[in-house]
């Protein structure tokens, strides 16, 4: 019997963003067979990508965490009984990765926003919501935005407001309780928000 | 609405829409290939050692001794566990028969000395082997006592006809016991 499960449907102001990945696919991977399991790093790298690039702000990291994630997948395959659960179970192992990121660089602090990216978000914002930003942009604007959040927070703000999802999946996602999830979110939100009008005239 | 909440959401806007490309997928998806090849050569070179080192045990006769053997060596300690067993159920007797002993140990120096003639092979420590005056006027008030009550338990007995024949015929019951032995 052939499933095929739509993973990611999420409609995100017109942009709509779906991966396909059949349980079947799955099946074919824990049975050890790595041409189907190019196959599904192709399907799941982009997204795992995108929020450990927005957690973290830097390419190189976001790469690593990516790289080490699809390990975990390919060790762990074992335990994924439906495809449905294959969605939850790669974000929370994008994520406790990124942490173990955030946890090392708390010890060496590398990355420092500058004053220049006001302007930049200023330039962007005036252009209105149509304008596009480049991965450097991106980082240096989170960057900014969260560099005063905790990292709960930051990984609330980043699944919730950029990733679109809704408080039960990152419930089970960062593993914390739905009150957790939406007074982390409410914090950031007002950091954010106290942020932008303090900067952005 | 607010013009901050308007901005946040602009800004925020502005961020989701922007999805961060990846632009190296190919050498994502090559890094992670070679890294699960590296553990899987790692695993069967270890698969290959244990093969050496304990491959004997798939040979038949290797094998059918290996199984006699284990089934000898698990009758012997079912055997051995039998015996353990019975001899602790021996020493167990013996323990409770010492405890028994022990809980009719004599409360005062009078009582230890009649035990001890009583039983001769019964020893047990003393202090001092001689008996004082005072030791042996309490024997005497034990012994009037002892008669006293034996004496009312005479006059108890003959004012009662029907216990005195129940008694002799308890003492008869006895005494065949004792015969019969």
């Amino acid at each position: 019997m052939f499933f095929t499960l739509l993973l990611i449907k999420r409609l995100n102001n017109g942009i709509q963003s779906s991966i396909l990945i059949d349980l079947k696919l799955i099946e074919e991977c824990r049975g050890g067979n790595l041409n189907n399991f190019r196959k599904l790093i192709e399907l799941t790298s982009p997204f795992a990508y995108s929020v450990a690039f927005r957690m973290l702000g830097d390419d190189d990291q976001a790469k690593d965490v990516v790289q080490e994630a699809m390990v975990t997948v390919w060790k762990k395959l074992n335990r994924i009984k439906t495809a449905e659960v294959y969605k939850t179970w790669i974000y929370r192992i994008v994520v406790n990765k990124c942490y173990d990121q955030m946890r090392k660089r708390k010890r060496n602090p590398e990355f420092v926003a500058d004053g220049k990216t006001w302007e930049i978000i200023s330039n962007k914002f005036s252009e209105g919501p149509s304008a596009a930003l480049e991965n450097g942009e991106t980082t240096k604007i989170i960057a900014l935005l969260t560099e005063r959040l905790s990292a709960k927070q930051k990984v609330v703000f980043v699944l919730s407001d950029l990733e679109g999802m809704s408080n039960d999946e990152i419930t089970e996602i960062a593993g914390i309780s739905k009150s957790a999830v939406k007074a982390n979110l409410y914090h950031a939100r007002k950091n954010i928000s106290e942020k932008i009008e303090k900067y952005l005239k | 609405m607010k013009p901050e909440k308007r901005k946040y959401d602009k800004i925020v806007e502005m961020l989701r829409t922007s999805k961060p490309t990846l632009n190296s997928a190919e050498e994502i998806e090559r890094e992670v290939i070679r890294r699960i090849e590296n553990t899987s050569s790692m695993k069967s070179g270890l698969t290959e050692m244990l093969g050496f080192l304990f491959g004997w045990v798939y040979i038949g006769w290797v094998r059918r001794s290996l199984i006699t053997a284990s089934i000898v060596l698990v009758m012997i300690f079912v055997y051995q566990q039998g015996m353990i067993l019975k001899r602790i159920d021996v020493i167990s007797r013996q323990t409770i028969v010492s405890s028994r002993e022990s809980e009719i140990s004599p409360s005062n120096e009078i009582e230890r000395i009649l035990m001890n003639y009583r039983n001769p092979l019964r020893k047990f420590p003393s202090k001092n082997t001689t008996i004082s005056e005072k030791q042996m006027q309490e024997l005497l008030e034990y012994v009037k006592e002892l008669q006293l009550k034996y004496k009312d338990l005479e006059d108890l007995i003959e004012g009662d006809p029907e216990l005195k024949s129940m008694i002799e015929r308890k003492l008869r019951d006895i005494n065949n016991t004792k015969s019969n032995l």
